[in-house]
């Protein structure tokens, strides 16, 4: 995923198949959902609502392969990073994690200028761009934030790789459970290579490789990341019936979501 | 302005007048849920001590009966009344222990409300903001009108929990109909993971 000529060999694999996927979630209802009931008041109509909800679908022609990998990460969560993420939790003190999470995340400004701009949104743009050099700069190199007292550049949308391909129609393609990563698409998968190229994290191995400090850096951010993404996981498979279809059903919304924003 | 466009004004009027009342109707209920839950986990020591004083409010806050059935979709039909009641009795324990396994105790969420939208009449989508530990999440309420307003679905990041159940009760459903997915709803609620 590093190489700029895997995300070109991806991007052509996957065109014939990023045009099918649809997630529907729920349709708007046929018919009201209140009726009066005998006694006059109101309640839900039973069985006009049944068909309000689909179950989210994408194609999954990979399915045993994936849920053979979803399995492998769920071990891997389970053994391996769950407890280094505790570790992190307790050795780190919260205010200083809330420091390490502002500073990736205002050093990922790229990543949202870039694709604010590509999506043709230039006022988001702009607007990126003024809440890096406030936080930059009052918020010492990014570790306050102070932007989030500036109306204005406090509740920015988040803009991503994968978003932008959304926004210019092109589908899921398949759905795809990365080693390690999770849950991806085809389209999120090539996504995902974008962000990462245009994360200025990910620049430090390229150009001074070879030198340990070059892969503190971007596991320091793998591990914040996994920490904030674990608590997902937990709530989205903790009750599931399923953990697979749980986690693709949640994705699969989740993205839609944000191609909306 | 033509006559008949001003007899329109009242109807007009009229309408815009119930539409503020039953959305303010709707806002102060969920409010009030939101406040009785919030109240719930201040109080509670434990995760598991907290799971019980949240079922008598889920129930009333909450239309499991809708949620169930929306979840399951068209297979419902081809439940038995005996299947349907414990259906619905197994998915709110799953839904209120998932519910109470968010919170955890001495920790406070910050909730804003937004401005309410209705997709159809009977019906309204509240939009809010959490805070908790340290992250902003947007969270829609879905309210329908039935011996008062009811919840009947949560969406969390545009992540729709009667939607996510849907799919998984859908491959249930295929794989051995309305005892499928009763079996599977037990086995999630008597082997908690």
């Amino acid at each position: 995923m590093k190489s700029p000529i895997l995300t070109l060999l991806l991007v052509l694999v996957a065109a014939p198949f990023l045009a099918s996927c649809s997630s529907p979630g729920r349709k708007p209802p046929a018919a009201p959902a209140a009726v009066k009931g005998g006694d006059g008041k109101s309640v839900i109509a039973a069985e006009s609502d049944l068909n309000e909800y689909s179950a989210v679908s994408v194609a999954d022609p990979l399915e045993p392969l994936n849920r053979a990998t979803f399995w492998f990460n769920h071990g891997l969560y389970m053994v391996v990073l769950r407890p280094i993420t505790k570790g992190y939790d307790k050795a780190v003190p919260k205010p200083v994690r809330t420091g390490i999470h502002n500073v990736f995340e205002n050093v990922r400004f790229p990543v949202r200028f870039v694709n604010h701009t590509l999506q043709g949104n230039f006022k988001r743009a702009g607007l990126e761009t003024g809440r890096f050099f406030v936080n930059s700069i009052a918020g010492v190199g990014g570790i306050g934030r102070p932007s989030d007292h500036i109306a204005a550049l406090a509740n920015l949308p988040e803009a991503d790789t994968g978003q932008t391909f959304a926004k210019w129609g092109i589908g899921h393609g398949i759905y795809i459970v990365l080693p390690l990563l999770g849950p991806s698409s085809l389209r999120e998968t090539v996504g995902f290579a974008g962000d990462y190229a245009l994360n200025p994290v990910n620049w430090i191995s390229f150009v001074y490789g070879g030198y340990a400090w070059t892969i503190a850096i971007p596991s320091t951010n793998s591990l914040r990341v996994t920490h904030e993404q674990l608590g997902v996981y937990d709530s989205a498979t903790k009750s599931a019936l399923d953990k697979y279809l749980a986690i693709r059903s949640s994705y699969i919304q989740y993205r839609q979501e944000i191609a909306k924003k | 302005m033509n006559p008949r466009l001003l007899l329109l004004v009242p109807l007009l009027l009229l309408h815009g007048t119930a539409f503020a009342a039953s959305t303010a109707e709707a806002e102060k209920r969920l409010q009030g849920a939101v406040n009785e839950v919030l109240a719930a986990a201040d109080a509670a020591p434990s995760v598991g001590a907290l799971a019980e004083s949240l079922d008598p409010i889920l129930h009333k806050h909450l239309s499991f009966d809708a949620m169930t059935r929306r979840a399951v979709g068209p297979g419902w039909r081809q439940f038995t009344e005996d299947q349907k009641k414990n259906a619905t009795r197994l998915f709110a324990t799953l839904i209120l222990r998932t519910y109470s396994s968010k919170f955890t105790p001495g920790e406070r969420a910050v909730i804003k409300f937004l401005p309410a939208t209705s997709p159809e009449p009977g019906r309204y989508e509240i939009p809010t903001t959490l805070l908790y530990e340290g992250s902003h999440y947007n969270v829609i309420y879905r309210m329908e009108e039935a011996e008062g307003w009811r919840v009947t679905d949560v969406v969390i990041e545009g992540v729709s929990l009667v939607a996510n159940y849907r799919s998984q009760f859908d491959a249930e459903y295929k794989k051995g109909g309305a005892n499928a997915v009763v079996g599977a709803l037990s086995h999630s609620v008597n082997h908690p993971k």
